[in-house]
């Protein structure tokens, strides 16, 4: 077996969205995806052009704007799963930044609308700086105190923004000035915002942030071994969204032409914004439109017909629509239907091509000479609590070698293996690597020990559940490589590699646990590690598939990468490593070739207790 | 120094009412682990309860609080049995919104039968106040503070002595085991629940002589609320009941000292502080971000 195993498989069944550098733009839209997309999407313009309605169009211009609201919320809450509840602080500072800025200095719209974005992501930075360590509700909660927090603020300096009485915006028509007496030119703005939205959106779903973000949602342990800056990637989608959401927020405000507190940070549309997305399909690139589309013309047109008697009437149906969904398509629409209508998409004419598969750049070669010391643990320490769970353990890992970790249950192992790929900072002691410029590092966090070379599995599988396994393999595949495609072509050749090429397009979360080993293999592979950490993968593991990763793991070997492997299971790890240490109860006790240390009183005691050794008369 | 004492009584005061509503949602993350923001369309929903309870039959509210704490415990049973209960295998972000949408449709529920106008009940003899060594104390509030303190000697001797309260501590403690040991984990989060949203029936009683009622009364009284749990460390009805006193201190304080319109800039502050670097909330009781 061998890692260069590059054959492009001539059945590249998978069709996934295009990529950067992929065809031409007009074969593009010979694709079935991209006209239909852009046939639905210049329908939001044709209606109410076509209908010359003043009220039409103000209901077109509401889709619009709640469909770029949400699509960039969605950027935030579906792709990164960090619920805002409250958004409208970056559409407020959207519209006052751009409403004070024409206001004091008669500054235009449009550079108000540039100067909200950079504020909004500015707050929006300072926001999730310290909020992204909350969990679920809790995040959400705290979204909400800021929004509080800010719309209390504005109220309260009112000889800035006016306070609850409001601040109405200078009256100058033309297209400078974003504000027009045929509302039709409303609606092209507005439309154009959305195209934007959808834009930014559809490009992070398809690149390295998008994948990344997604791994994060899932499981940010995983996200982090693969060397993801989990704070990093969350900060930019949350200043992404901001920065759209205030564009948005700068045209809104001047279309109303009146700003007051209660209206731009309202806590209502913050949650209504996060609804239409629910209700498409967190997460995914049309849902957040598709939510919006269909529920604003209900609410509009109710509120058109009935006037004033039908006060709340579009909010109960909102409220409910949502819990129905929740109740019984969680997906939302675009996660339960997608597949289904991408399905009878791709049969219109010029549909179902798929895409050639690229070849994998060529696996970097692991340089350095074999023999040197690549790692080096001296005098660990860690405590829980009154548990010193390691104890003054040090160690070195030889480039080129394979080092075997053994030791009882609960002795220890895993918690050594915590402080060698950073997921656990020790009390005491070091961890240095040797990085490829030559010098030694003491890297702080998962991620830069990722970087640096380390590649861990986990001994509990920890699989993004709702990825493929080639999308799984993908987020790995990333640390090294920034496209798409060479991520993809890299993650098809590990899956061959590891023996997971006709599983690629399952969803990881149904593989069997020997599957699941496989897959927490090949992600880590696919980080190209110099270093490898090997907890427990031959566990469930089938004797012949043990063999197999026996195979593999002496190929990983060879092509230099170093390894340190825990492993329950004797036979196959002393067939596999050059040296083993031996751990008991946190301590190092005993270190060397595999047949010696096994003749050892001390490890056999340690597995099989005193009375067997007396019994043995050793 | 008078100023200052008779601030202090009106935040403790204040204090209770927040407890009352706040136990309620503490014990209902503590035992479901769902945050539950239509928490405060509960209130809203008990509220109007006492208004027409008064307005069509002339019954005083807390003559009406058994009855409200009644049909609260029957919505919030309902709610756990029929919307959180088919969702509690589901991903967080749907429970979050299941609640969320709840709240949203229950609000303007109340504005599609009521109107946004406001609704009080007539003057009654809560709203008079009494001077106590030379401070003067709002009648109503004291009730509410006499019961703020028994409600939770009654939910703490519920817990602590009978058979059902050791069983909602065990599902609370560990749903898996107590489920292996024979309790019924499922009736006890809707029974769990139910007693959660009859703590704010009870605070909707004592409530409506004090403030009118609005459609959106319970998102005013619900960011506060969730202030407290999260200042009391979440989990704990002790806790809560302390941090609802401080945020009356906040409140009460900070409305004289600093400005009335920035008294809840002030306590949302707190909320963001202890959110982000104390989770286990202000006594360490709880484990806010685990």
């Amino acid at each position: 077996m061998s890692l260069q195993d590059s054959s492009p498989a001539s059945t590249a069944g998978k069709s996934s969205p295009a990529a950067s550098g992929g065809p031409s733009l007009l074969a593009r839209l010979a694709n079935p995806r991209v006209y239909c997309a852009l046939l639905a999407l210049s329908l939001l313009v044709i209606i109410p052009a076509w209908s010359g309605s003043t009220f039409v169009i103000h209901v077109f211009v509401t889709i619009c704007v709640f469909g770029a609201l949400a699509t960039a919320w969605n950027i935030l809450g579906g792709y990164a799963g960090q619920l805002s509840l409250g958004h409208t602080v970056f559409y407020g500072i959207g519209g006052y930044t751009a409403a004070l800025l024409l206001d004091s200095f008669g500054l235009s719209p449009w550079i108000g609308m540039i100067g909200g974005a950079a504020l909004a992501a500015l707050v929006s930075v300072g926001i999730g700086y310290p909020c992204f360590r909350l969990r679920g509700p809790f995040f959400s909660l705290a979204t909400i105190a800021f929004l509080e927090v800010v719309r209390l603020l504005a109220i309260h300096f009112n000889g800035l923004t006016g306070g609850s009485a409001g601040l109405v915006v200078p009256l100058q028509i033309g297209w400078p000035w974003m504000i027009f007496r045929e509302k039709i030119n409303y609606l092209y703005i507005a439309f154009g915002l959305l195209l934007l939205s959808l834009a930014v959106s559809y490009a992070i779903r398809n690149s390295r942030l998008g994948y990344a973000l997604t791994a994060v949602r899932e499981r940010d342990s995983a996200a982090q071994a693969a060397g993801i800056n989990i704070n990093g990637v969350k900060l930019w989608a949350i200043a992404i969204s901001a920065a759209l959401t205030a564009t948005v927020g700068t045209f809104h405000a001047m279309y109303m032409t009146f700003l007051e507190p209660a209206t731009l940070f309202s806590l209502a549309t913050a949650i209504e914004i996060a609804m239409f997305a629910l209700i498409g399909g967190l997460g995914t690139v049309a849902g957040p439109l598709l939510g919006t589309v269909l529920v604003v013309p209900l609410a509009e047109l109710a509120r058109g017909w009935l006037g004033a008697s039908a006060n709340g009437l579009h909010g109960f149906v909102y409220g409910t629509v949502l819990v129905v969904i929740t109740l019984t398509l969680p997906g939302g629409l675009v996660g339960t239907f997608g597949p289904f209508v991408t399905r009878l998409i791709d049969r219109l004419p010029g549909g179902g091509r798929t895409r050639p598969e690229t070849v994998a750049p060529a696996a970097k070669l692991v340089g350095g000479t074999v023999g040197e010391p690549v790692l080096k643990a001296t005098n660990l320490v860690k405590r829980f609590g009154g548990l010193v769970a390691t104890d003054n353990v040090s160690l070195t890992l030889k480039r080129g070698e394979i080092l075997g970790v053994i030791g009882p249950n609960g002795a220890g192992k895993t918690t050594v293996f915590a402080q060698l790929s950073g997921f656990l900072a020790p009390n005491a002691g070091t961890v240095e690597l040797l990085g490829q410029d030559g010098k030694w590092h003491q890297p702080k966090t998962p991620d830069a020990f990722a970087r640096l070379g380390i590649g861990r599995t986990f001994q509990i599988v920890q699989p993004f559940g709702k990825l493929t396994v080639l999308e799984n393999i993908m987020i790995g595949a990333f640390l090294r490589h920034r496209s798409v495609d060479d991520a993809r072509a890299v993650a098809l050749r590990v899956a061959r590699t590891v023996g997971l090429y006709e599983l690629k397009d399952v969803e990881a979360g149904t593989l069997p646990i020997g599957g699941l080993k496989r897959l927490e293999v090949a992600r880590t592979l696919a980080t190209e590690p110099t270093i490898l950490l090997l907890d427990e993968v031959m566990a469930g593991q089938s004797q012949s598939d043990t063999l197999k990763m026996v195979e593999l793991v002496r190929a990983i070997r060879d092509s230099g990468v170093s390894v340190i492997a825990i492993e329950h299971n004797m036979q196959a790890i002393m067939s596999l490593s050059d040296r083993i240490v031996v751990i008991d109860s946190g301590k190092v006790i005993a270190e060397g070739a595999p047949e010696t240390v096994v003749r050892e009183r001390r490890v056999i005691e340690a597995y099989l207790g005193e009375d067997f050794v007396h019994a043995q008369g050793l | 120094m008078d100023v200052l004492i008779q601030l202090v009584l009106n935040g403790i005061l204040l204090g209770s009412m927040y407890a009352i509503i706040s136990v309620g949602l503490t014990l209902i993350f503590g035992i479901v682990r769902v945050v539950n923001f239509a928490h405060g369309e509960f209130l809203m929903v008990g509220m109007y309860a006492a208004y027409l309870l008064a307005a069509k039959f002339g019954l005083h509210p807390y003559a009406a609080a058994v009855p409200i704490v009644i049909l609260l415990f029957a919505i919030g049973a309902a709610v756990q049995r029929f919307l959180i209960q088919p969702l509690l295998g589901a991903e967080e972000h749907i429970q979050i919104f299941a609640t969320v949408g709840l709240s949203t449709a229950l609000v303007n529920l109340a504005l599609l039968v009521f109107g946004a106008d406001l609704y009080s009940i007539p003057p009654s003899a809560a709203q008079g106040s009494v001077m106590v060594g030379g401070f003067s104390l709002v009648k109503g509030q004291l009730v509410m503070f006499v019961c703020a303190l028994a409600l939770v000697a009654g939910l703490h001797l519920f817990m602590q002595s009978t058979a059902l309260g050791r069983a909602i501590r065990a599902t609370a403690q560990n749903r898996n085991a107590a489920l292996l040991m024979g309790v019924k984990v499922d009736q006890i989060y809707v029974i769990a629940f139910g007693i959660g949203a009859g703590c704010v029936g009870l605070a909707a009683a004592l409530v409506m002589p004090l403030y009118p009622v609005t459609p959106t009364i319970g998102t005013y009284f619900v960011l506060t609320a969730f202030v407290v749990v999260v200042l009391g460390g979440m989990r704990s009805m002790y806790g809560a009941f302390f941090g609802a006193m401080i945020i009356g201190l906040v409140d009460s304080l900070s409305g004289y000292y600093i400005a009335p319109d920035l008294k809840e800039v002030v306590y949302f502050a707190l909320f963001l502080a202890i959110l982000i670097f104390k989770p286990t909330g202000l006594f360490g009781l709880g484990r806010g971000t685990e």
